[in-house]
């Protein structure tokens, strides 16, 4: 799967909990969850499991940890995926 | 320091009961207590209050942004009463618990009497809920300590956390926002 690729799976997963359109719109690697989406914490925690349903893969608490952004997500996921 | 959290009971931003969503944020023993509880719903959301309230005094303290509920452990007194313990670090927290909301404080070092309000908004988009909040707590601020309203603004780190300035000095005061559904809430000491 390419940045690209990656970059618009997530942005479909997070859509429906995100709660500013513009920051939306330009979501890019650098974008964060919760500072530039607003995405409420509780529904961070929607997003993480979506990913993994999406991926077919597992995160662990510590992974979990750094899911705060776009960039740090695809890592995530490209790591898991590289594992498999 | 002190942080604070309101969860809208009826507005059920997230669905708790779907698969693995206990595991990642709640320990063994809070999940005991969820599930253990008369008022599952309103338990999970108190425990989840208390955890956030307590995370967002963690950040201003330590500077240290993470997403891992699990990490904050919670212990209840009662109802109304825990504690939040991180890295040995330990928030005293007390809840206002409505047929309608949870709303959590916790307090770290605040010797001081601390001011809260929350606030009932009907239009529920981000921005308008955001800008009345840091309204209302502008208004408080400066009855509590005559200063001029427009001269009190507020500005966020880089790492999300909001501060507020006297002009462009930074003031001393710590406080936390928070918002959820139809509800919002501002505390200060």
């Amino acid at each position: 799967m390419t940045n690209d690729e990656l970059i618009a799976k997530l942005k479909t997963i997070v859509q429906p909990y995100i709660q500013d359109e513009a920051a939306f719109e330009t979501l890019s690697e650098d974008t964060d969850f919760i500072n530039d989406l607003k995405i409420n914490s509780a529904n961070l925690v929607d997003v993480i499991l979506d990913v993994e349903d999406e991926f077919d893969i597992r995160i662990e608490n510590e992974d979990m940890e750094k899911m705060t952004s776009v960039k740090a997500a695809m890592a995530i996921v490209t790591e898991k995926l590289a594992a498999q | 320091m002190i942080g604070n959290d309101i969860v809208d009971l009826k507005h059920s931003a997230s669905n708790w009961k779907r698969q693995r969503f206990l595991d990642k944020v709640f320990t063994k023993k809070e999940q005991f207590l969820v599930l253990s509880s008369e008022n599952q719903h309103q338990m999970l959301w108190l425990l989840w209050s208390m955890k956030e309230a307590a995370y967002k005094v963690y950040v201003q303290q330590f500077g240290e942004r993470f997403f891992n509920p699990k990490r904050l452990v919670c212990a209840l007194i009662s109802e109304a009463e825990g504690f939040v313990s991180i890295n040995n670090v330990v928030y005293v927290t007390s809840s206002e618990i409505t047929e309608d909301y949870v709303y959590t404080i916790a307090n770290a070092n605040c010797q001081k009497a601390t001011n809260s309000s929350v606030i009932k908004t009907e239009i529920q988009l981000y921005h308008t809920q955001s800008s009345l909040l840091k309204q209302a707590f502008i208004e408080s601020v400066s009855e509590t300590t005559n200063i001029e309203p427009n001269v009190l603004n507020i500005k966020k780190t880089k790492q999300g956390v909001p501060q507020l300035f006297i002009n462009s000095e930074i003031s001393t005061l710590s406080f936390s926002l928070t918002h959820c559904g139809r509800f919002s809430g501002f505390v200060y000491c």
